[in-house]
């Protein structure tokens, strides 16, 4: 096991990390940049290491700065977190080379799965449903044009070194194709460095379903259900839950076996996420996997009882995975809200300080942040501040718990998206679980026009 | 002036004391004492004892988890220190048996090498970003410095580098 790991993250997952860790009699490391000098994280941790100043680029992102830190305080292993380096292949490789254990799958696995366009190859080949698109990257408009008519629009063009929902374009008839093509190529290029694209069937409002997998380096691997993650704003998730409405036991089934399949057939080792578009009609496509622990794990901890962060330090540290599939049961249902700093009515983000913060509590009750009272809420980083989770025995319990905790969260000095969270647990069609990826669209437009109206 | 056994009796009361920071101020003489939760931070152990003033004999602090550490404000405007740009190890030479870059007293200029900061087996010479003269070599060689970590003290004659 290891002696002590680099957490080469900073809020809330850093903490988490540090938590695991904790547990596991692991010594911990925390870096920072200036602008998180009294971060909790920093201050929980065994030791922390400045490693530049604010911008992303120069500090957390950069690799040389993270491998030095790793060196003076002798870790033996860096997790990733999400986002930051946590998918980069170039990362993992330079870690390997340094002798530094990267806790996530092999670089070639995050380079297969990261290029967008090879990952729906390789689904394909796995023999797992994958949206009507083209095989790969598009290299010609000509190409595209020809493509597109037999895919049938809408498509939607994508960046194969995207995700996350960047660096797409959605094209609802032949004449805007081209344009799309050439704004989708210059964004990709700025974005990730890469300008191809892919093309692929445009679902209207699909539901947006993932599956939680774990490998280790046995070959074992298993998935722990899904996530329905339906509730976004430009693709960007604010509301998960375990598990989702739509699935039946049979179709549960189904997308799972496709799901292992898929991981399978890559010699997937460590935490992913292998995400799916659901259509009205009951079909499952692959869209993508993230080969990462991701901002919404919690849900699936809740509901299996299963510490996926504790998995992962142990799967890396070449431990087996200590349950087979069958030891893994459901219990109850879970849902995560994600707590941002911006403004409930504009969605602009709201950085400043924290001065008021209480948070809820109780039976069923789980809140992952690393902010409190006085914290600064910096400009330089994501505006999410605190996940809010809760349990309960059956859905309608942990709507429940999740209303009133979201009515006794307080957090003043800055605006959050808590009303809005209010707004969407009290929705007639969040309750039926009538949702798809248009849901959160179509709330915000609905106070639109009541305010028009009045 | 505070003298040295003032100092000692006040770093007892403050340790033994709830106060987290300390700070008094007199002419010519300027302390802060921050109480520091029991930490490592790149490997410098908390006990380690540091002077405390500007002015005056240099006090001798009492091994404990506090730090007397001197404020910027009363430095006069030519100190200038030089801050490490990148994490890494901190080397005053070359090679173990080579001359140090620079030594207390040297005169150098802007540009002029300083040290070594090492990352990743790679050796990045540090320049200073001023003209000046050195006081004070702020770091052991060989030890762990991170980002923004102050390497040496110069004073400055002359235009500054921002």
């Amino acid at each position: 096991m290891f002696r002590k790991i680099l957490i080469a993250n900073r809020g809330e997952i850093a903490l988490r990390i540090i938590w695991a860790c904790r547990e596991l009699g692991i010594k911990t490391v925390a870096i920072y940049s200036t602008a998180d000098r009294d971060s909790l994280h920093v201050r929980f941790a065994d030791e922390d290491v400045c490693i530049g100043p604010p911008r992303n680029v120069d500090s957390y992102l950069k690799i040389g700065a993270v491998i030095a830190a790793a060196e003076i305080t002798d870790a033996d292993a860096i997790h990733p977190g999400y986002g930051f380096l946590a998918e980069s292949a170039h990362f993992a490789e330079v870690c390997e080379a340094c002798h530094i254990r990267f806790i996530g799958p092999s670089p070639n696995v995050i380079r297969l799965m990261g290029d967008k366009a090879r990952a729906r190859e390789a689904a394909a080949a796995a023999g797992i449903p994958v949206l009507p698109g083209s095989k790969g990257a598009v290299m010609t408009d000509q190409e595209a044009i020809r493509l597109a008519s037999r895919i049938g629009y809408p498509i939607i063009v994508k960046a194969s070194a995207g995700g996350g929902g960047r660096g797409m374009r959605i094209v609802l008839s032949a004449e805007q194709l081209v344009p799309a093509l050439s704004a989708a190529r210059t964004e990709a290029q700025a974005a990730f460095g890469v300008p191809d694209v892919y093309l692929e069937k445009y679902l209207r409002n699909p539901r947006h379903i993932e599956f939680q997998v774990l490998g280790d380096s046995f070959g074992n691997v298993v998935h722990l259900g899904e996530r329905e993650c339906s509730i976004q704003r430009r693709h960007q998730k604010i509301l998960e839950e375990s598990p989702s409405t739509a699935l039946s036991p049979k179709l549960r089934r189904r997308m799972s076996e496709a799901a292992l399949k898929l991981a399978r057939s890559a010699g997937y080792q460590n935490a992913g996420t292998l995400e799916f578009l659901l259509d009205e009609d009951g079909r499952f496509y692959f869209m993508e996997m993230n080969t990462r622990i991701q901002v919404e794990h919690p849900v699936t901890e809740m509901v299996t009882g299963i510490d996926l962060i504790k998995e992962q330090i142990k799967i890396a540290a070449g431990e087996s995975l200590g349950f087979r599939q069958e030891d893994i049961v459901h219990t109850g249902h879970a849902i995560e809200c994600r707590v941002n700093a911006e403004d409930p009515v504009t969605l602009l983000p709201s950085p400043g300080t924290i001065t008021t913060f209480h948070l809820p509590g109780g039976p069923g009750v789980r809140i992952d942040t690393a902010a409190h009272p006085e914290c600064r809420i910096p400009p330089f980083y994501d505006s999410m501040i605190a996940k809010l989770i809760t349990r309960g025995n059956n859905r309608m319990e942990a709507i429940s718990r999740m209303r009133r905790s979201l009515e006794v969260m307080v957090v003043e000095g800055i605006r959050t998206n808590i009303p809005l969270h209010r707004r969407i647990l009290n929705d007639p069609d969040f309750v039926r679980g009538n949702l798809d990826t248009g849901f959160l669209d179509r709330l915000l437009e609905q106070k639109e026009d009541a305010v028009a109206a009045s | 002036m505070i003298l040295d056994d003032e100092i000692k009796e006040l770093m007892r009361y403050i340790e033994s004391s709830s106060f987290t920071e300390f700070e008094i101020e007199r002419e010519g003489f300027k302390l802060k004492l921050v109480r520091r939760l029991p930490h490592e931070s790149n490997g410098q152990a908390a006990a380690a004892p540091v002077a405390a003033d500007a002015v005056g004999p240099p006090a001798q602090a009492p091994a404990a988890a506090m730090t007397a550490a001197r404020v910027a404000e009363a430095e006069p405007a030519d100190i200038h220190q030089v801050m490490s740009p990148i994490v890494g190890t901190f080397y005053r030479s070359t090679a173990p048996d080579a001359k140090p870059f620079v030594n207390t007293g040297d005169r150098v200029s802007k540009g002029q090498v300083l040290c070594i900061v090492e990352a990743m087996k790679l050796m990045n010479e540090i320049e200073s970003d001023c003209d000046g003269e050195v006081l004070e070599v702020l770091v052991a060689n060989g030890q762990p410095v991170e980002y923004g970590e102050p390497l040496f003290k110069l004073r400055t004659s002359g235009a500054r580098a921002v």
